[in-house]
């Protein structure tokens, strides 16, 4: 057989990186890479759907809309103008745990980004103009990935099942009449408790002098006043005590089956071991659903293992598209017979390896941009308090043996443990 | 500030006429690697649409010495995953591997590529499966729509199927089909080789020599297909009942990627519909909430090419949008760009470039593109200079071409009831059901 030559060793140099902490607490992480012109600056925000409540479910979202139009020095519209005429673009996302900001973009226009990013920070206008313009594109957002989506009403009906008192049980995205709800009062609650330097972190990736960057961060976001203390988050969750069902009605063409499980938190020893698990059972043709359902059995069309790490204990979601005419429970028989095999034996030693292979490319893509290193190293802060984890996952993963891969399937991913819900196809019209 | 650096290229066209291309690059200890083919699904036969990108899918599912199975556990062991693609001007089949993988990746690659064995039992199940994949298509309004316009926009052109093919000429697809395609089509004359990585060029040419030394077939003369006719203008609705949300396209007549004015139209489509700020983003998104998003494009392949605008909006708003969007791209050809739009667009492309390179994978894309598309040497280093040169004049006369002659077709699909009485004042309208799209 092949030589196996994925020793692990740092994914990649993070020795270089200028970590400090400005007065106000803004946390700054620079890293000069050579190799393209250009940097990307990352801000995460903690905060995302976690940190609401009913009622306002989706403000995370909805707020980060807010964030591009418009603050002091510059008005509504001007963030983009000013920074695509120089070369860059920006774009954010939200999720269950954070809210991350970041800037692509040829590498003199560092300072136009460092002004606009923290020109919004210290002083965002919030009004009912763009408030209204924002709901409704939020709509849309939302008829898009979930209402008309096949896997977004799956998904959100599961997180429901799995979680019955945790925040991650409603969707990132928010309940629709939540988001026709959410006023502009809270929308200027929000922004002074989770959008001060206090809460968030700046990665800054590429062709840079860090001193220089620091400098420059600390002129113009150091007069922005630190925030006040961020409220906790209601994190418990209450024992499984066996499985969850939900069924979907929907006029889809065939079923679909997927099935939820609470996986560990980032932060636990665990988690590195799941993302071993998630490879050996639905990552790549070789997999072990793949074979089963997809190759094999010929039940699925296609069939998958999500899994992502969040602060808070996540989902692991096996998903299968299912072929024409074929029964969940036939499909589901065979996925969860996979899972019980995978809990009994725990994986091979080529099994290991291939995980591990896999994930060694995966983490080696991922760092190899600007973007995603600033990416890695603001998640890995985030989710594990340190972004020196970034440059650690690889030797993670080289510790983890096929015991601990075992028993993470059969502690985490039991039978009883389970969310399950099918979609099933609605009476043609 | 640096400039792009270009990585030095080294080529060989083997004895077979495969030409390979090695890029030495360093950083991340990856390599990506493409084999390239001119047998894109324009080639697909009459009753056949499909058959081009099923065979690109099934070189994997088995070789004279080694079952599909024993592929995947092969090449995944070494940390990669053999992917395969197909537009309609080509087949690829490629991966990215770490670099200590390569010299057994690449025989795995020239093995599928020259003896995949089309195994009886696999290839059954991949067609099964690739025909039940379009049936959950029908379930993703969006992938509706981008079928619906590609055959509304070439018609009868071989452009005017997806490369993904329809499912009934799936369901008569068999094995033979496949041999005598793969046969035909995938021949090392008409096939490109490229690498890109922290390798030793020399080393590389050697292994590529080595791996592809028992791949042959006569050469055959390139098979192009002829230009597009421009589409027949009027609506085309395709009925989704139950959707609440209606997927638009409008489409017209673009260039194939070799014609002269290929920056001109860059410029042009990025100013429209590329950014945050394009004229129809601002339209539809900033000014009215009715999207949360809205894409317009040229694209272009080798005979011929589209301006394309993508959005979709709550039912009731279908026809606001599509008027919207049209208003904005005739107010564009009739006046041009304003002086400040142009310089932050062009300022806009030439910052995002470097960007759109930083990855080993993206260089091997690049060059591939080079070579498919006969581009100048000067792609990536004359970029700058070519999106610099273009003037508000270039860009209102791509646009203005587009739109001048009248051959627009706007694709909607979403409950027809709703959707036919909006859009009738945007041409003659014709309604289908979904299946039959697909």
């Amino acid at each position: 057989m092949s030589r196996q030559t994925t020793s692990p060793g740092p994914a990649v140099d993070l020795a270089g990186v200028l970590a400090i902490t400005l007065p106000n607490g803004l946390r700054l992480r620079l890293l000069r890479e050579s190799g393209s012109p250009t940097v990307s600056y990352t801000t995460v925000f903690q905060v995302g759907s976690r940190n609401e409540r009913p009622g306002i479910t989706g403000i995370s979202h909805l707020f980060e809309h807010m964030m591009f139009n418009g603050a002091a020095r510059y008005g509504p519209k001007a963030f983009d103008r000013v920074l695509e005429a120089r070369g860059g673009h920006s774009n954010a996302f939200t999720s269950n745990d954070l809210t991350v900001y970041f800037e692509d973009f040829a590498a003199g226009a560092l300072e136009t980004v460092v002004d606009l990013e923290s020109d919004r920070m210290a002083s965002l206008r919030i009004d009912d103009e763009a408030l209204e313009q924002e709901r409704a594109v939020v709509m849309e957002e939302r008829r898009l990935r979930t209402d008309n989506s096949v896997f977004g009403l799956l998904e959100e009906q599961l997180e429901g099942l799995v979680f019955q008192a945790h925040p991650y049980r409603w969707p990132v995205i928010g309940w629709m009449s939540d988001i026709a709800r959410i006023g502009r009062a809270d929308c200027e609650a929000f922004f002074r408790t989770y959008y001060a330097p206090t809460n968030a972190a700046v990665y800054a990736v590429g062709d840079l002098d860090p001193q220089a960057t620091a400098a420059l961060v600390e002129r113009y976001y150091g007069a922005i006043p630190a925030g006040p203390p961020i409220p906790p988050v209601p994190s418990g969750e209450p024992e499984q005590r066996g499985e969850r069902r939900a069924e979907v009605r929907f006029p889809a063409q065939a079923a679909t089956v997927v099935a939820g499980w609470r996986g560990p938190a980032a932060g636990h020893p665990d988690a590195v071991a799941m993302d071993l698990a998630q490879v050996c059972l639905g990552a790549g043709e070789a997999s072990r659903l793949r074979k089963r359902l997809v190759h094999g059995a010929a039940v699925a069309v296609s069939a998958s293992v999500g899994w992502g790490w969040r602060i808070d204990p996540g989902v692991v979601l096996a998903y299968a598209e299912l072929a024409p005419g074929v029964k969940p429970a036939r499909a589901e028989k065979l996925l969860f017979q996979e899972v019980a095999r995978l809990a009994a034996d725990g994986p091979t030693a080529w099994e290991l390896r291939r995980a591990r292979a896999l994930l060694r490319s995966g983490v080696l893509h991922d760092l190899g941009t600007h973007h995603g290193l600033a990416q890695a190293m603001g998640h890995a802060e985030a989710l594990l308090g340190d972004w020196r984890e970034a440059g650690r996952v690889l030797e993670r993963y080289a510790a983890v043996t096929a015991a601990d891969v075992k028993r993470v399937v059969a502690s985490y991913l039991a039978p009883e443990l389970r969310s399950v819900v099918t979609l099933v196809p609605g009476a043609a019209r | 500030m640096s400039a792009i650096v270009q990585p030095p290229v080294t080529r060989e066209r083997l004895p077979s006429g495969l030409e390979v291309v090695v890029a030495h690059r360093p950083g991340v200890p990856l390599v990506a690697v493409r084999l390239l083919l001119r047998a894109g699904s324009s080639l697909d036969p009459a009753g056949r649409f499909g058959l081009a990108s099923l065979v690109a899918s099934a070189v994997r599912r088995g070789t004279a010495t080694r079952s599909g199975p024993e592929l995947d556990a092969l090449v995944e062991s070494l940390g990669a995953e053999l992917g395969a693609g197909v537009d309609e001007d080509a087949a690829s089949l490629g991966f990215s591997a770490p670099v200590e993988a390569l010299a057994q990746l690449l025989g795995v690659l020239a093995e599928v590529a020259a003896r995949p064995a089309f195994p009886v039992g696999e290839v059954e199940r991949l067609r099964r499966r690739e025909l039940a994949g379009l049936l959950h298509d029908l379930d993703e309004p969006g992938v509706v729509a981008d079928r619906a316009v590609i055959g509304a926009a070439y018609g009868d052109h071989p452009y005017g199927h997806p490369s993904e093919g329809r499912r009934r000429h799936l369901a008569a697809t068999r094995r033979r089909d496949l041999q005598e395609f793969h046969a035909r089509h995938w021949r090392p004359s008409r096939a490109t080789l490229v690498l890109v990585g922290p390798v030793d060029p020399g080393a590389t040419l050697a292994l590529a020599r080595r791996r592809f030394a028992g791949w042959r077939g006569e050469p055959v003369g390139d098979l192009m297909v002829g230009r597009p006719a421009p589409p027949v203008p009027g609506v085309l609705l395709v009925d989704s009942p139950e959707s609440t949300q209606a997927q638009l396209r409008i489409a017209a007549p673009g260039q194939p990627r070799s014609s002269p004015d290929h920056a001109a139209r860059v410029v042009a489509g990025a100013l429209v519909g590329g950014s945050f700020t394009s004229r129809l983003n601002e339209a539809i998104r900033v000014e009215r909430g009715l999207s949360y998003g809205v894409r317009a494009r040229f694209t272009s392949g080798r005979a011929g090419g589209l301006f394309l605008v993508s959005s979709f909006t709550k039912v009731e708003t279908a026809g606001e949008l599509v008027s919207v969007a049209i208003g904005e791209l005739e107010r564009f050809a009739a006046g041009g760009p304003t002086g400040e739009e142009l310089t932050r667009t062009r300022g806009y492309l030439c910052g995002l470039h470097p960007l759109s390179l930083e990855t080993h994978e993206a260089w091997c894309d690049k060059l591939g593109e080079v070579e498919l598309y006969g581009l100048p040497a000067d792609e990536v280093a004359g970029f700058t200079a070519r999106i610099e040169a273009v003037d508000a004049a270039a860009c209102q006369a791509v646009m203005g071409r587009a739109l001048s002659s009248d051959h627009r077709v706007v694709v909607a699909v979403g409950p027809a009831a709703q959707l036919a009485r909006q859009l009738e004042r945007f041409g003659p309208v014709r309604v289908v059901p979904a299946r039959s799209v697909m």
